[in-house]
């Protein structure tokens, strides 16, 4: 016993050693390339899910790989990070291997991205969807609440049971207003059609996801709309023979029978903007939100399985939101309470739509904020 | 030709030869005894026997052809059926159930056939069972009977019986002794595993003698002694005789007045048992395995739940005090059956952490200091002749003697005034069993009262100054055991109070 | 047919050729997985000690990691001692972490070093309750602690839950299901970089050492573990040895709990036990019960997680394959365990034959 004690101990002092040893001294990413004057960019993607997951991520990981083809700089990914202090332990390690540009694609890594962003403030963070910045972080999203409100005509268009399910995740504004945008678009064309909505608590858990659209299914919905990182509920559509608007990526091949059409993002552009700024020495922390003009999203191309008219309606739409005569929070608009939340001729600021006293469902919609 | 001959067979465990180059051969119609000290490879041999082990080298030849035999099964089709100590019995079923169990039967069983088929058995082998009682209604002796019915049923000619007797009253070994001759007549063969020499002599036609693995000798029973076989066992020459120690009982130590105790399924282990026990004296416990004895020894100890009656210690009741308390009032026991590792000592530790397994309450503060323990370790290493690696080696990869040399050594150590045994020399070997009376004469000799539980009756007679029988619970008989004999106690122990044969199904 | 064979007492030297043989075929095997995925398996076997010990801020990654771990495989050490199978190492984590929540988030005005001390007398208390309540079932009628414990892991995560999603959310998170950050003063600070944890982890090692091999306790411990009627004849409590050893264990995996939230999460989340409850329990079992071993074993194996995380980033492989990896070499080093303990034995399929000469 003594002497594996003793073992023990000296074991503890050599660590103990390397740790003051090297302690003072600068962190490694830090310490990278001291000699080149212009720094080599090197840039971490922190994702959430899997690259492969058919939505949120793999839209990334496109953004990425146009990033790459572009510019050619060096990239790392790490995926299935959770929202936890693993997040900020990926950020750490990603930094500890040289890299000085970082963008983090959840809304829940905000804190600790804030966290890294303070501990390394030579390298430039990029969060997308949250509300926190600093001189080295940088917020950045798109207004996805345009294309959800078009996917809305469409879906509003295909139901004949006019009820409608969405698989939401969180009851953060960025999902609330996908929700309500749905909701108005699908009312603009179809007054008696609902929007159930099923919270899943979850961005990445499928089987999770697959169940609540089953749920709404059930309920007689024949169209599906969802703010998930993956697919499962347009599989859910398929199995069910009835119809789906997807999210993130176009997600026909998944559901060839039941897709209709998806708002989908394009990250790609914006990446190779921001990191060309960086190495150009330009870059600032900003809060970025394009919207469809800007091309960072869009809605993909209706399928066959699209009503007819739908195109039509779309694009008229479409035409009406990009020449800003649809601003589409522009009031009178009730809650599914009754409560008037905006005004007659008054249009929601973009600081009221992100702040937390979005927390409400427009008309139309069966379900409430927990 | 023989009807079994096994040759050369090699069988180990590990670094342990349990079966050294053995030759083994059985006749037609024989009663052939295996005897040996444990530890000796009676039981590794009828394992490679009944299947269950497979030799490392050697052969067997059963009616002159080598054969294979590499699963229960496997032996059984070769004519071969072994009855374990321990019953393969299933509770809730039926004689006839549990024969046909895990036979292949056609899809519709003939009932009253089979009962047929089942009666012709039992009356040719004189085997006395009912088809239709349950097991859990049978005696041990029943059970034993149907174990045998049930091999013989199966199609075995050659029957192996490991240490049959040693759950059984005098009464009902000499019944199976009964049932062994009737299979003799038959044409069978009977392989019976014991260390009793006194029924080998009794019943044997020929005897082989184990010792460390090897085939020492097989000799006809006719032709030698219980010295002989004494000495083949044991390696040399032994005295089989325990020196009594004079008897000087002092005043009354212990007194137990109508003890009831239950079992948590509230069945009464103990009914109403009084007896008192003097300084300087050794009283023995006889009765069937199961007959109360273990409760007894716990109760006493403060291990088992009394219900209702006292046991006066010095003139103080202890039921109800803790086990700590018994201990610290100079009660000792030294607990053996199968418990002896799992009870008395801790089976992983070493020498030196069991023996502070009931003083190491008494140190002072919250650690242990072991440095006395550990000079202890070496004078009872020294004083009881332990063989062992050293003090700090665990005691299970001791032998089963010196286990029990470490128990007792321990115990004997603690100056008890009250020394409880059970069974001290359960499964060890002549030389050891003899050591240990020798301990206990010598506590009785400094004025220790003793309270010994055995199960030879040859041994409690010789060695203890009064007998007490247990029977279902109850105390049949106490007898002085200078004028008992051994039929007297046979009767006690199967229930009959005073001559008198006392229903105890009823009671 | 093949059949297990318990094997007798092995040597030293030779069970350790048989763990060395393990992790070598584990690296071999895995290579042809690297192989595939077209790398060179070198280089990502370097790039996980590299990864690992490359520089001073893998080394204090590790170390952190380890910290965790080694104060929860101490606790679970302490029940597996007395063989009382505590698989809720998980559940005793998030409540020690749920008390120890308790005050930061509502005394946080408290001067630091006593809301600490508190936080971690709270988060020991609350593991050490949480595992209380399958000992007392198991002291008073006997249930299988390991069923108890492993339920009780949900409920402890459900409970968690409802905290995050309900009455503990940040009213300021946007909806967002999170509980408010601790103040400064509800977080444990560093020493040499790394959260003061590793000194508590190393005290333990040695007070759960001394507590097992040289306190009474400990020593009723043991005894119990091996058999409950030598504890009986022995005059141990046996009841009050289980609570007393059960509540050390939870409470270590409760202070484990404390830890995470304070030191690494900086509030309570539903993740804050990162498994850690159930890797400790294959960290405890491959340290043989010691609390020396223990923690060697705790750092090789946080080396392993930290050396797979540095090349999933430095040689882009997937999580899954990295995961796999690990597994691999677990699963290897674990089943030589199973060698070191048995043998397999081939039977020749010569029933057949004896019983055809019988039936002549």
């Amino acid at each position: 016993m003594k002497r594996k004690a003793s073992i023990f101990l000296v074991l503890l002092m050599v660590m103990a050693l390397v740790v003051t040893g090297c302690g003072s001294a600068k962190p490694a990413g830090e310490a990278q390339d001291p000699v080149n004057e212009q720094p080599k960019v090197k840039v971490g993607f922190v994702y959430i899910g899997p690259v492969t997951d058919g939505g949120w991520t793999e839209a990334h990981e496109n953004g990425r790989k146009y990033l790459v083809e572009k510019l050619g700089v060096e990239t790392v990914i790490r995926e299935n990070v959770p929202e936890s202090s693993e997040c900020e332990k990926v950020i750490n390690d990603m930094v500890d291997q040289g890299c000085n540009v970082i963008f983090a694609t959840s809304f829940g890594f905000m804190e600790y991205v804030e966290k890294a962003a303070q501990n390394y403030p030579d390298v430039k963070f990029l969060h997308c969807s949250g509300f926190k910045m600093a001189d080295n972080m940088g917020v950045y999203f798109g207004r996805m609440y345009e294309p959800r409100y078009l996917s809305g005509v469409v879906a509003g268009l295909k139901t004949k049971t006019n009820k409608i399910g969405y698989v939401a995740a969180f009851e953060i504004p960025e999902v609330l207003r996908g929700i309500n945008a749905f909701t108005m678009g699908v009312r603009s064309v179809n007054p008696k059609a609902t929007v159930s909505v099923k919270w899943t608590h979850t961005w990445i858990d499928a089987p999770r996801a697959k169940e609540a659209a089953k749920a709404l299914l059930n309920e007689g919905c024949d169209v599906l709309a969802q703010h998930q990182d993956a697919p499962g509920p347009q599989v859910a559509a398929e199995e069910k023979g009835v119809w789906s608007v997807g999210y993130n990526m176009d997600m026909t091949a998944i559901a060839p029978k039941a897709h209709l059409t998806s708002p989908v993002w394009n990250w790609g552009p914006y990446y190779v903007a921001q990191v060309q700024a960086v190495m150009d020495g330009t870059w600032k922390a900003e809060n970025y939100w394009g919207g469809m003009n800007e091309g960072i999203i869009n809605l993909s191309p209706l399928t066959e399985n699209a009503p007819e008219g739908a195109q039509e309606a779309v694009d008229k739409a479409k035409t009406a939101i990009l020449s800003g005569e649809n601003k589409i929070w522009t009031g009178p608009i009730k809650d599914n309470t009754g409560v008037e939340r905006v005004p007659a001729g008054v249009t929601l600021t973009d600081e009221q739509l992100t702040s937390m006293d979005f927390n409400w469902l427009v008309e139309g919609v069966i379900g409430k904020v927990e | 030709m023989n009807l079994i001959s096994m040759e050369g067979i090699t069988k180990t465990f590990g670094r342990v030869v349990a079966n050294k180059e053995i030759r083994f051969q059985v006749k037609h119609g024989e009663i052939h005894a295996l005897l040996g000290e444990n530890g000796a490879g009676k039981s590794t041999l009828v394992n490679m026997l009944s299947g269950i082990y497979t030799p490392d080298s050697g052969s067997i030849f059963i009616r002159g052809k080598a054969v294979k035999l590499t699963s229960p099964r496997a032996a059984l089709h070769a004519g071969i059926g072994m009855i374990h100590q321990h019953f393969k019995l299933v509770e809730v079923m039926t004689a006839k159930e549990n024969i046909l169990l895990g036979q292949k039967s056609s899809f519709f069983i003939r009932d009253e056939q089979l009962t047929q088929k089942i009666k012709e058995f039992s009356h040719r082998f004189q085997l006395d069972v009912d088809p239709n009682k349950k097991v859990y209604d049978m005696s041990v002796g029943e059970k034993q009977t149907l174990e045998i019915l049930k091999v013989l049923y199966r199609g075995a000619n050659i029957l192996i019986l490991d240490e049959p007797t040693a759950v059984l009253t005098p009464q009902e070994t000499q019944k199976l002794f009964q049932i062994m001759l009737k299979m003799k007549e038959e044409g069978c063969a009977v392989i019976f595993i014991t260390h009793k020499m006194n029924e080998v002599l009794a019943i044997s036609d020929r005897i082989t003698v184990l010792r460390k693995g090897e085939t020492v000798k097989t000799v006809n029973t006719g032709e030698t002694t219980t010295q002989e076989l004494a000495e083949l066992m044991v390696g040399h020459p032994v005295n089989l005789a325990i020196k009594r120690e004079e008897a000087t009982p002092g005043k009354v130590l212990l007194e137990v007045k109508d003890l009831i105790v239950e079992s948590e399924e509230r069945v009464k282990a103990l009914k109403g048992v009084s007896f008192s026990l003097a300084a300087g004296e050794i009283l023995g416990v006889a009765g069937v395995a199961g007959s109360g004895q273990k409760e007894l020894c716990e109760a006493i100890a403060g291990l088992y739940p009394v219900k209702s009656g006292e046991v006066f210690f010095k003139g103080e009741n202890l039921v109800g005090l803790s086990p700590r308390q018994i201990i610290t009032r100079g009660i000792s026991m030294s607990f053996v059956p199968e418990d002896r590792l799992g009870m008395g000592l801790v089976a992983s530790m070493d020498m030196v952490d069991n023996l502070i397994l009931k003083e190491y309450q008494n140190q002072k503060g919250l650690l242990i200091n072991r440095k006395p323990a550990a000079a202890k370790s070496k004078n009872i290493i020294q004083k009881l002749e332990i063989s062992t690696p050293g003090i700090h080696h665990p005691i299970k990869e001791l032998s089963g003697g010196n286990i029990q040399k470490v128990l007792l050594g321990r115990e004997l150590d603690s100056n008890p005034d009250l020394l409880i045994t059970a069974y001290p020399v359960r499964g060890l070997d002549i030389n050891v069993s003899y050591k240990i009376y020798e301990l206990i004469n010598a506590e009785k000799k400094k004025g220790v009262a003793v309270l010994f539980i055995g199960e030879d009756l040859d041994v409690l007679l010789e060695l203890c100054d009064r007998i007490m029988v247990l029977c279902g619970g109850e105390i049949t008989g106490i007898l002085a055991a200078k004028q008992a004999t051994k039929e007297q106690l046979g009767l006690l122990m199967a229930g009959e109070k005073n001559g008198k044969r006392e229903d105890t199904e009823l009671a | 047919m093949l059949r297990m064979v318990k094997r007798a007492q092995m040597s030293k030297t030779k069970s350790t050729g048989i763990r060395l043989l393990a992790v070598f075929l584990a690296l071999a095997t895995a290579a042809i997985l690297i192989m595939a995925m077209n790398l060179n398996p070198l280089e990502v076997y370097g790039g996980l000690f590299k990864g690992a010990f490359g520089s001073a801020y893998r080394v204090r990654e590790v170390i952190i990691k380890a910290t965790s771990l080694i104060i929860t495989s101490l606790g679970i050490a302490i029940a597996f001692k007395m063989q009382f199978w505590n698989i809720g190492g998980e559940g005793q984590i998030l409540m020690g972490a749920f008390a120890a929540s308790c005050l930061a988030l509502n005394i946080p005005d408290l001067s630091r070093p006593l809301l600490l001390v508190l936080m971690i007398i709270a988060g020991m208390i609350g593991g050490g309750l949480w595992a209380l309540i399958p000992a007392f079932f198991r002291a008073q009628w006997k249930t299988n602690e390991t069923i108890v414990t492993l339920m009780m892991n949900y409920i402890a995560l459900k409970w968690v839950m409802y905290l995050q999603y309900g009455p503990w959310k940040d009213p300021l998170a946007l909806g967002f299901p999170k509980i408010p950050n601790f103040t400064l003063n509800g977080i444990l600070p560093k020493v040499l970089g790394m959260h003061i944890g590793w000194i508590f982890a190393i005290i333990l090692v040695f007070l759960v050492a001394i507590f097992l091999n040289h306190s009474k306790k400990g020593y009723e411990i043991a005894v119990l573990g091996e058999s409950e009627n030598t504890a009986l004849y022995a005059g141990i409590n046996v009841k009050r040895t289980i609570i007393t050893a059960i509540f050390l264990s939870g409470a270590l995996c409760g202070l484990t709990g404390m830890i995470q939230a304070s030191a690494l999460n900086n509030t309570l989340s539903i993740e804050v036990s990162e498994g850690i409850g159930y890797t400790a329990i294959i960290t405890t079992w491959l340290g043989g019960l010691k609390p020396v071993f223990i923690s060697l074993v705790s750092v090789l194996f946080a080396a392993l997680l930290q050396g797979g995380s540095f090349i999933q980033i430095a040689f882009g492989i997937p999580q899954a394959a990295a995961q796999l990896l690990q597994g691999m070499i677990l699963f290897f080093v674990l089943g030589s365990e199973f060698f070191i303990r048995y043998k397999l034995v081939v039977d020749r399929p010569s029933l057949g034959e004896a019983k055809e000469e019988l039936e002549e």
